[in-house]
């Protein structure tokens, strides 16, 4: 019964939400006035064990970081703890709460700059936020966790505050620790991430490994997947960093990343993947899992760097491979100008030109160092040649193995002979070599008809359906979330399957609702996406 | 004990090694207990604070060691050396001088890996070198292993016949020998596919043989038909494979998408 009570209450609360939201959609509310709702949406989330509102925070966590500034955090810091909060600390259960809460507002101005005045800011509130009713009570640690989140992103802004931003992540781990509060996971993932960052631009990447390895240890021993699979993935994209291949290859095969986890956690996850795997010549895995990283990936515009990052490691993966990338991929606006050099390479290897791609390789040499593909494109030069040899074995039935050293480039025709032999040997052509004559004939086409044609279809059959049933399983989820969400829509006509017979309107609303949900997810995905665009 | 033993040892083993030619045996029972030394010192894989002197030496020690076991011919002894190493050389790298020693060691593991056919472990080995990508190519030590690879994989082995003389250090070439091996069975199974017959001649020169007896042993070996009189080699040809259709692999896969389809309708 207690459920059924809860329900109308709760659909009241949504009907609000909703006005709010239309009410402000002409005009975005203020930063601080955001930053307190979300605070109160935290609050929410914490007292009725609902992680979903939290979420939410999360997700408008990317629009909300550009327009922070001092006096934003400063203002909010000032408006969510209560003014009394150092004289008359609420009495709570727990004595440890009671200092931490206490101290959390003072410890948490220390790092704004004193620029602002209380006075002033408070002449601009009252002006620009509607007048809240002042809050009462000590807010929960959380939102304590998620204004140092707030003001960690904003330390990261500039590069004064670097050492600072270093400091306060150190600080927050550390309460997050001694916190040890489930309802506190979400936030912390966001937090270590941000951690990362202030290690990464503040001082040593590789001086964090140890942290972060015993935080992952902890998070996987308490079931917490997000932070897990946050940990996962920083981990990874530190090695990398260092080029440490072997124990990011070591890595991943000891721990397993969380099902659970977010979307753009599993990009970057694949992404990483897909990376270790090219450089281990593993190209179909490797393939898979960037062409995975691409389809998880937020829209090119809003992340244009991991897009383009995705890309330029696709591209040598499948020329790697011996295929050639789609010529559409070179044409799409975000990545044109950025895959010049890559459209180069491809062009080379698809003549099959040695001179032109060792031409090109080395006037696009500091490009493909800085992607850090320089490498793998190296690689290419066996593949060049290939495709090479393989023109000719077509064009010609034989061939003089002087003529396939002058037109390939090679050094000798002794060279020839060998590089023939082995394209034969590994089926890259199909022919002989009559060694006195000094000549190659190329033997007849294979047809078309064989068993290898059942295996190409059977591949391709079960990739169309694996994707069947891997979009079953998401449009399962949605709807999952979908009745969630819309349950108010639900009660009104007891089952579903009615539901969707009967209230058009009804569902109308709700998918309206279903619309803003898509599009808030959308926008929160790439939250850190273009932070991490600029470093590939 | 150890701690004032470890200098006495280091500085004869010093000497040793770098005798000329060096005592190898002599060698080989000081490492061992200069080894135990190291361990009780804790620098074998030294953690925390130590001193720079010694992180120098217990460096040396291993680099030594690394270079006997390829001038005794142990190359599971290298590997071991080799791993150690890489504390000194990855995570020290900040606090100790370079050491002369490092590139040479450093290709000599590529090679190592590159015999023994680790090509996906010699590309992440060279991945995570330290260095930019166009000094690969001028590091002489890096390079010689680097060209062998490419060589080697586009099928240029006549260059990579010509280059075992152009090693860059005194230990490079004792890895020709067994490089020599892997690329004469890498030629021999592209003959086999790539000829229907040899003359016995070209064979040997196409095989880098230089008397014609060692070519009918590997012949042999390879179960090759040689003619004397004719002087040809003949490969025997596995005939043509016959077009056999898998009948329980096409079976078990409609059947597979029967059962799909029933899913999806």
């Amino acid at each position: 019964m207690a459920d059924v009570e809860m329900k109308p209450a709760d659909d009241k609360a949504k009907k609000e939400e909703t006005k709010n939201a239309e009410k402000n959609k002409p005009e975005p509310p203020t930063p601080v006035a955001e930053i307190k709702s979300n605070a109160a949406l935290i609050e929410k989330a914490v007292a009725n064990i609902e992680p979903r509102f939290m979420h939410r925070v999360l997700r408008s966590l990317a629009a909300l970081r550009k327009r922070l500034n001092d006096k934003v955090l400063y203002d909010a810091v000032n408006e969510i703890f209560p003014k009394g909060a150092y004289a008359y600390p609420r009495v709570r259960e727990c004595n440890n709460h009671l200092f931490v809460d206490s101290a959390a507002k003072a410890s948490l101005l220390s790092w704004l700059p004193d620029a602002s005045s209380e006075d002033q800011s408070m002449e601009i509130d009252s002006a620009d936020v509607a007048p809240a009713k002042a809050p009462s009570a000590e807010p929960v640690p959380e939102v304590e966790v998620y204004l140092r989140l707030l003001v960690l992103h904003h330390l990261l802004t500039s590069k004064d505050t670097y050492g600072k931003a270093l400091q306060l992540a150190q600080e927050t781990v550390q309460k997050i620790h001694a916190l040890n509060r489930r309802s506190m996971d979400p936030i912390a993932a966001k937090v270590w991430f941000a951690v990362m960052r202030a290690y990464e631009l503040g001082g040593e990447l590789s001086d964090a490994r140890p942290l972060f390895l015993a935080a992952q240890r902890t998070a996987s021993l308490r079931h917490d997947d997000e932070t897990q699979a946050a940990l996962i993935n920083q981990l990874l994209r530190s090695y990398l960093n260092y080029s440490l291949y072997d124990q990011a290859d070591k890595l991943v095969s000891k721990t397993k990343f969380p099902v659970s986890a977010a979307n753009p956690q599993y990009t970057r996850y694949h992404y990483y993947l897909g990376r270790i795997r090219a450089v281990q010549l593993n190209y179909t895995d490797a393939h898979n899992n960037l062409l995975n990283a691409i389809r998880r990936a937020p829209p090119p515009k809003t992340a244009p760097g991991f897009y383009q990052a995705v890309h330029k490691l696709c591209v040598v993966v499948e020329l790697l491979m011996g295929d050639i990338p789609e010529r559409s991929t070179f044409r799409h606006p975000v990545l044109e100008k950025a895959l010049r050099g890559y459209f180069d390479i491809v062009q080379a290897v698809r003549a099959g030109s040695l001179s032109q791609f060792q031409a090109t390789l080395s006037r696009h040499a500091a490009t493909f160092e800085a992607d850090k593909t320089y490498t793998l494109i190296v690689r290419l030069r066996q593949n060049v040649i290939k495709t090479g040899i393989r023109r000719l074995s077509l064009s010609y039935s034989r061939i003089s193995l002087r003529d396939i050293c002058v037109k390939l480039h090679l050094d000798s025709e002794e060279d020839a002979e060998y590089i023939v032999g082995k394209a034969i040997r590994d089926g890259v052509i199909e022919g002989r070599i009559v060694h006195e004559k000094g000549w190659m004939e190329c033997g007849g086409q294979k047809s078309g008809y064989g068993p290898e044609v059942s295996e190409m279809f059977a591949r391709r059959i079960g990739y169309c359906l694996e994707l069947h049933n891997e979009s079953v399983k998401v449009s399962f989820c949605v709807t999952a979330c979908f009745v969630c969400t819309a349950h108010w829509c639900v009660l009104g006509y007891a089952v579903s399957s009615q539901c969707a017979s009967q209230g058009a309107g009804c569902c109308g609303s709700a998918r309206e609702r279903e619309k803003e949900l898509a599009k808030e997810i959308q926008e929160g995905e790439l939250d850190d996406e273009d932070a991490m665009g600029g470093d590939f | 004990m150890a701690a004032q033993q470890l200098p006495v040892l280091y500085n004869e083993l010093v000497r040793a090694f770098e005798a000329r030619p060096s005592d190898l045996q002599k060698c080989g029972k000081l490492l061992a207990q200069l080894k135990v030394a190291l361990i009780e010192t804790g620098l074998l894989f030294p953690q925390g604070d130590h001193k720079l002197e010694d992180l120098v030496a217990a460096r040396d020690i291993l680099e030594i060691g690394a270079f006997w076991s390829i001038r005794t011919k142990d190359v599971p002894s290298f590997d071991r050396y080799f791993s150690q190493l890489q504390t000194f050389y990855n995570d020290y790298s900040s606090v100790l001088p370079p050491s002369k020693r490092e590139y040479p060691l450093r290709g000599l593991n590529l090679i190592r890996l590159l015999i023994q056919n680790r090509i996906a472990d010699f590309h992440i080995t060279l991945e995570s070198l330290p260095l930019p990508a166009d000094e690969l190519a001028s590091n002489p030590y890096i390079s010689h292993p680097v060209h062998l690879e490419q060589w080697l994989m586009e099928g240029s082995y006549s260059k990579v016949w010509n280059a075992r003389e152009e090693a860059p250090a005194e230990e490079y070439k004792f890895f020709v020998d067994s490089l020599m091996g892997t690329i004469r069975n890498e030629i021999a199974s592209c003959e086999e596919t790539a000829y229907e017959t040899l003359p016995l001649k070209d064979a040997a020169t196409l095989l880098f043989f230089k008397s014609q007896s060692d070519l009918l042993a590997f012949a042999k070996e390879r179960g090759w038909q040689v003619n004397l009189t004719a002087g040809t080699v003949t490969f025997a040809h596995k005939g043509e494979e016959k077009l056999e259709i898998p009948k329980e692999k096409l079976i078990m896969n409609d059947l597979h998408y029967a059962r799909e389809l029933e899913q999806i309708v």
